[in-house]
C-alpha cells in the first residue's frame, strides 16, 4: 500500500480544520454525515475504503453528544466498509475533564467515551493536548496525544517577549508550563494556586502566586479556555504583582458563559487560541484574540502515521 | 429494586414507579455551559437491582450519552444488575446497511449498552422485529397494540363499518397482530413509496379488499415522525370514500412540523402512547395519550 492510499473523513463539528489538513496533505476530505428530520444522524461514505487507512477527523466540542455520535457512526461505517485501519483524530476531545471519580457514585465519563470510540472500531486515537494524559490507559490500543505547542511556539516566539516567565493558572498545569518554559528558554515559571482561608469556614479561597512575575513578560498557558474565569483571575493577580505584558496561550477555545467579555475586561494583553474548536461568534472580532491553526500539526501526524515515522520527535513534548 | 429516570421522560418513570409502589431514586444530572453532562447517583446502589428509564427520543444523541453515563455510574458504584427501560429506542431505523458505506448505528449503540453493563432491556414496538436479534442480553419487546385494541373495543370501532389500515407494507405484521386481538377484524395496507434520497413519501394504492360499506379507517403505525405518512394515507383513504380516519401510533416522535401537519390533516383523532414525552405545546386537541407505565411495571415485576 502506498503513502497515498488513505482517506480523510470529517463530521460536521470542524470541517474547516479538516479541509485545511486535507489541503496540506493534498487530499480530498469526505463529509459523509447527513441528518434525518428527527435529528438522528446518518452516515454514508460514497468512496471505496477497502484495505485503506481511514482518518476520521472530528472534534467533540459543543454539541458534544451529537458530535460524538457522528464520530462513532463514521468509524462504524468505515469498519463495515472494510477499512484496514481506522484512526480517530479528535483535535478537541469532549468529556476529557470527567476523567476520575471526583465524588462518590459518578461515572468516569471520559472513560466511557474513549471505550465508545475504541469499541466502534478505531485502531488508534489521536488527540491534541488532552486534559490528562493518564486517559490513554482507558483503551487498550494506541493513543497519540499531540501538543499544540508545535503550532503555537513559533507564533509565541515571534512576539519577542522580554524576561519571559511562563505561568500556570492552576496547580494542575505545572508540567505544561515547565514544557513551554523549556521550549521558549524562559527565565522561569510561576504558579497561581488557590489557598484556603481557614478562618472563613474552610470555604473562602484566595489566589496566591509562587514565582516572581514583577517586571516580567508573562505567558499564561492552559489546555482549555472555557468560562475563562480561572485564566482571567490568574492574569489579574499576575498584573497586580507587577507583570509587564501578559500573553495567554490556550489550546481549546470553548468560550462559554461570558468568556469573551471577561477577557476583554481583563489584564490579559493577548490570547492565542487554536482552531481545534471552530471559532464561536465574537471570537474572531475580539481584538485580544488570535486564532492559530493546528492543521500543520495534525497533517504532520497523519503523514507520519502513513510513513511509519516516530511521533515523539517534535510533536510530543 | 431501585428506579432511576434520565431526563427524557421523567413523567413515565414516575408513573412506572408509582405502579410498583416505590419512589424514584434520586439522580443528579448537571449540564455544563458547553453542554457536557455530568451524572451523579445520590444514594448507595451496592448489590441493588437498578432500573434506568430513558427514552432516546429527540435529541437522541444527548439522551443516549446520558443513558451511557448513568449506566457507567451505576456499574462503578456496585449495582448488582442494570435494566434499561428504553420505551422509544432511537436509531431503531438504522438497523442494517441500506446503501453501501453506511453505518449500522443501532448496532453501535447496542454494543455500548452491553459493554457498559446492561443486563436487560425493555423496549416498545420496535421498527423491525429483527432488532432484538442484535442484542446479546435479554430483551423484552413490549407492544402498545393491546392498549389500542382496548381503546377500539371501548369505542365500539371493531364493527363491520371499520377497517384497520397499515400505512405501508412493512406494517402488515403489526396490523395482523392487532386484527387477531380484535377477533380477526378486517384490514388493508397502503402501498407507500419513500424516496431514499429526498425522503418524500407517496401513497398510491390500497392493497386488500375495502368493502363499500366501510366508513371508518383505523390507521396503525409504530411511530409518527414528520406526520407525512399519516397525511398522505388519510388523504388517500378519504378519496376512497372513508369518512372518518383515526390514527394509532406507539411513538410520538413529532419531528419537523408534525403537530401542524396532523392538525391540518383529514385525521379525526390521533392516539399515541407516552413512550416519548409529549410536551404541552404539542398536545393538539385531537391527540389522546395512552400510558404504557403499567405494562412496564408488570414486566419489571
Amino acid at each position: 500500500m502506498g503513502f497515498n492510499d488513505f482517506i480523510l473523513l470529517t463530521g460536521r463539528s470542524n470541517p474547516k480544520l479538516a479541509k485545511f489538513i486535507g489541503k496540506i496533505l493534498k487530499k480530498e476530505v469526505f463529509e459523509p454525515v447527513t441528518i434525518f428530520s428527527d435529528g438522528e444522524i446518518r452516515v454514508k461514505i460514497a468512496h471505496n475504503l477497502r484495505r485503506r487507512h481511514v482518518f476520521v477527523i472530528q472534534s467533540t466540542c459543543t454539541p458534544v453528544n451529537d458530535n460524538l455520535m457522528e464520530l462513532i457512526f463514521m468509524i462504524d461505517a468505515a469498519k463495515r466498509a472494510s477499512a484496514s485501519e481506522i484512526i480517530a483524530v479528535l483535535p478537541y476531545c469532549g468529556y476529557s475533564r470527567q476523567d476520575r471519580k471526583e465524588m462518590p457514585r459518578v461515572p468516569i465519563s471520559s472513560s466511557v467515551v474513549a471505550r465508545l470510540i475504541e469499541n466502534a472500531g478505531a485502531d488508534t486515537i489521536v488527540t491534541v493536548d488532552i486534559h490528562s494524559e493518564q486517559q490513554q490507559g482507558f483503551i487498550t490500543g494506541p493513543w497519540d496525544n499531540l501538543y499544540a505547542s508545535y503550532s503555537l511556539i513559533p507564533v509565541i516566539k515571534s512576539k519577542r517577549l522580554k524576561h519571559l516567565v511562563v505561568a500556570s493558572p492552576d496547580k494542575g498545569g505545572v508540567k505544561r508550563a515547565t514544557g513551554y518554559a523549556r521550549l521558549l528558554n524562559a527565565e522561569g515559571i510561576a504558579i497561581v494556586y488557590k489557598e484556603r482561608d481557614m478562618a472563613v469556614n474552610n470555604k473562602s479561597e484566595a489566589l496566591e502566586i509562587i514565582g516572581n512575575v514583577n517586571g516580567k513578560d508573562v505567558l499564561l498557558v492552559d489546555d482549555m479556555l472555557d468560562t475563562a474565569t480561572t485564566l482571567v483571575n490568574a492574569a489579574n493577580l499576575i498584573k497586580k504583582r507587577g507583570a509587564r505584558r501578559i500573553l495567554a496561550s490556550t489550546t481549546h477555545g470553548l468560550f462559554t458563559g461570558g468568556a469573551l467579555e471577561k477577557i476583554s475586561q481583563s489584564a490579559i494583553d493577548e490570547v492565542l487560541i487554536t482552531d481545534t474548536i471552530p471559532s464561536k461568534p465574537g471570537v474572531l472580532q475580539n481584538k485580544k484574540i488570535t486564532v492559530i491553526s493546528v492543521a500543520n500539526l495534525l497533517a504532520e501526524a497523519i503523514r507520519r502515521i502513513q510513513t511509519g515515522e516516530s511521533m515523539s520527535k517534535d510533536l510530543i513534548l | 429494586m431501585l428506579i432511576f429516570s434520565g431526563s427524557s421522560n421523567p413523567d413515565l418513570a414516575k408513573k412506572i414507579s408509582s405502579h410498583l409502589g416505590i419512589e424514584l431514586s434520586p439522580l443528579d444530572i448537571h449540564v455544563f455551559p458547553d453542554l457536557e453532562k455530568r451524572v451523579r447517583i445520590i444514594d448507595s446502589v451496592v448489590d441493588k437491582d437498578c432500573v434506568v428509564v430513558q427514552s432516546t427520543s429527540i435529541p437522541a444523541d444527548s439522551h443516549y450519552m446520558e443513558l451511557f453515563f448513568i449506566i457507567d455510574g451505576l456499574k462503578r458504584s456496585g449495582a448488582k444488575s442494570i435494566t434499561a427501560v428504553i420505551p422509544y429506542l432511537g436509531y431503531g431505523r438504522q438497523d442494517h446497511i441500506f446503501r453501501s458505506g453506511e453505518a449500522v448505528s443501532l448496532d453501535v449503540i447496542i454494543h455500548i449498552l452491553e459493554n457498559r453493563g446492561v443486563s436487560k432491556v425493555i423496549v416498545f414496538d420496535l421498527h423491525s422485529i429483527r432488532i432484538p436479534e442484535l442484542f446479546n442480553v435479554q430483551v423484552s419487546h413490549l407492544s402498545a397494540l393491546p392498549l389500542f385494541a382496548g381503546e377500539i373495543i371501548k369505542n365500539k370501532w371493531n364493527d363491520s363499518d371499520s377497517v384497520l389500515v397499515s400505512p405501508d407494507m412493512g406494517g402488515i405484521r403489526r396490523i395482523k397482530q392487532l386484527s387477531a386481538l380484535l377477533n380477526t377484524m378486517q384490514f388493508v395496507a397502503i402501498e407507500k413509496n419513500r424516496d431514499l434520497v429526498s425522503g418524500t413519501v407517496t401513497a398510491d394504492t390500497i392493497s386488500g379488499s375495502l368493502r363499500n360499506s366501510c366508513k371508518r379507517a383505523l390507521i396503525v403505525d409504530d411511530m409518527i415522525s414528520s406526520g407525512g405518512t399519516i397525511q398522505v394515507a388519510s388523504k388517500l383513504l378519504k378519496q376512497h370514500g372513508l369518512s372518518e380516519v383515526i390514527v394509532f401510533a406507539t411513538h410520538a416522535v413529532f419531528s419537523d412540523d408534525a403537530v401542524k401537519t396532523l392538525e391540518e390533516s383529514d385525521v379525526e383523532k390521533v392516539y399515541v402512547t407516552n413512550t416519548i414525552y409529549v410536551g404541552k405545546e404539542k398536545q393538539l386537541e385531537k391527540l389522546e395519550i395512552l400510558s404504557t407505565a403499567e405494562m412496564v411495571a408488570d414486566e419489571l415485576r
